[in-house]
């Protein structure tokens, strides 16, 4: 399995480099705006930063779909499925591989914007407006929402978590086609709809499971980022269960 | 050793593989026949675990073939299937990793005898040298079985003997070799069974030396009597 996962990370290792070195570059436009004083330039790297944090978490998991869909649809295929591997821990390898690098990069996204707001406090000129702009930006996602630690934190576990619900059942609907159409003109197309379809499934789901229910902000997104968590691996199981039995490559 | 069983595959309608009984025993060269198209592909690729029957089985040593057969079934696809960011080495270290029958030393020995070097990307290999990098990765494998798919397709003259040099120096009492390809002639050479499939079918498979005392035919003989002058030029 690690060693499974060892490759998963090679493949997708440009598009990380990739990523980190744009990140690499919005922050230093962000320090070297506050080390010169200029609010054009904390805006812009702020602007930057906050853009790759939402980006960066959904590039890193799309990524991975990428990479399935090439692992299940080209020659490039018998290359992995001719290890001695079964359908689930090949799987299991992609999905946790994605899993730790969205949480890793949600992680670091967040400990990034804890130590540049940290900055921008010593820092104080523009606080105040940098703040209401992060604060808006946060409350797009909840009106109601208090900005506090406990909040943000429970908000960037519901997000991450539901962007793993959203690669794993992509991976089904890309498998599901994958093993029906074999690869026929219409089945990308046909992915997507699948892709659509059960997405609202589980939307209507988890609604059903939180109607009713009164929790406040912080305990409804973590109830709710673990039960996404519990869809994804019923998910997981259902995508290799198709791949072990349907899926010819 | 490999057996299917009443094995079909259907694709869109049109069964690739139509109901093949056929049992590969160890210690023998099968060489695999048809055209383009006839179904060897498919079979090979049932054996390997990478296709699903539409019906019927195929066994290893008895047991459905999956996670356990493919640790002591070395195939090689027809197509180039190397990721292309591995350089030889990689592929040499990705086998490694996965394999425990697989030998380093022995594929750094038929990386040099094929005049590859480590240091060499895949994806600026010629077909010609990417089909001889996937050989020397198969043949590194102390495997059971050595399943070969068109390992010639590509491969000039002078580079068709160091591969038939390889192959024959692997073949042993303990282990079941097989080859497919349309080059009747190259596999006389090799081979001393020969399964001939038509339209997904099996027509005959034979032990060539019988062949040739009792029916006084060779192996491309009979490949004409079966495919016919059309067929076989296809």
């Amino acid at each position: 399995m690690i060693k499974l996962m060892k490759y998963e990370l090679r493949k997708t290792l440009s598009v990380k480099l990739i990523l980190l070195a744009v990140t690499a570059v919005a922050e230093l436009v962000y320090l070297i705006g506050l080390w010169r004083d200029s609010e054009s330039m904390i805006a812009t790297g702020i602007g930057l930063l906050l853009l790759l944090a939402f980006s960066g978490v959904m590039i890193v998991g799309i990524g991975t779909l990428l990479v399935l869909h090439r692992d299940i649809n080209t020659k490039q295929s018998c290359m992995l499925f001719m290890t001695p591997h079964s359908s689930y821990a090949i799987l299991g390898a992609k999905l946790l591989e994605n899993a730790v690098s969205i949480l890793l990069a949600g992680v670091f996204f967040f400990a990034l914007g804890a130590l540049d707001v940290t900055l921008l406090f010593a820092h104080q000129k523009a606080l105040d407006q940098m703040w209401k702009m992060i604060s808006e930006m946060l409350r797009s996602f909840n009106e109601e929402l208090v900005i506090n630690q406990m909040n943000i934190a429970a908000l960037v576990w519901a997000m991450l978590t539901s962007w793993i619900t959203t690669v794993t059942t992509a991976c089904l609907a890309d498998v599901v086609s994958a093993a029906l159409l074999g690869g026929k003109k219409l089945s990308g197309f046909i992915s997507l709809l699948l892709f659509i379809a059960l997405s609202l499934v589980e939307g209507q789901l988890l609604n059903l499971i939180f109607k009713g229910m009164t929790l406040d902000f912080a305990t409804a997104s973590w109830l709710r980022g673990g039960a996404e968590l519990l869809i994804a691996i019923g998910t997981y199981v259902l995508t290799a269960f198709l791949m072990e039995r349907r899926l010819s490559v | 050793m490999l057996e299917s069983r009443d094995l079909t595959k259907v694709y869109g309608g049109k069964a690739a593989v139509n109901h093949v009984s056929l049992k590969l025993e160890t210690g023998h060269i099968y060489a695999m026949l048809g055209p383009n198209g006839s179904g060897k592909t498919t079979w090979m690729k049932m054996a390997a675990g990478l296709v699903k029957p539409t019906s019927g089985e195929m066994l290893f040593e008895g047991s459905p073939v999956g996670v356990d057969s493919r640790r002591q079934v070395a195939y090689m696809s027809t197509e180039p299937y190397f990721y292309t960011w591995m350089t030889a080495k990689d592929v040499g270290r990705y086998y490694e990793d996965f394999f425990e029958d697989f030998r380093p030393e022995r594929y750094l020995e038929l990386l040099d005898h094929m005049e590859l070097t480590p240091d060499m990307k895949t994806r600026t290999l010629s077909s010609g040298m990417a089909a001889k990098l996937k050989i020397a990765a198969t043949l590194a494998r102390d495997a059971k079985v050595w399943m070969l798919d068109e390992p010639f397709n590509g491969i000039d003259l002078l580079a068709r003997d160091q591969i038939r040099g390889s192959i024959l120096e692997g073949a042993s009492d303990s282990r079941l070799l097989i080859l497919s390809s349309h080059l009747v002639e190259e596999m006389e050479a090799i081979a001393d069974r020969a399964v001939y499939i038509r339209h997904g079918e099996l027509v005959e498979c034979c032990d060539l030396e019988e062949m040739r005392q009792e029916r006084g035919l060779s192996m491309a003989d009979r490949y004409r009597e079966i495919y016919g002058q059309k067929e076989a030029i296809a």
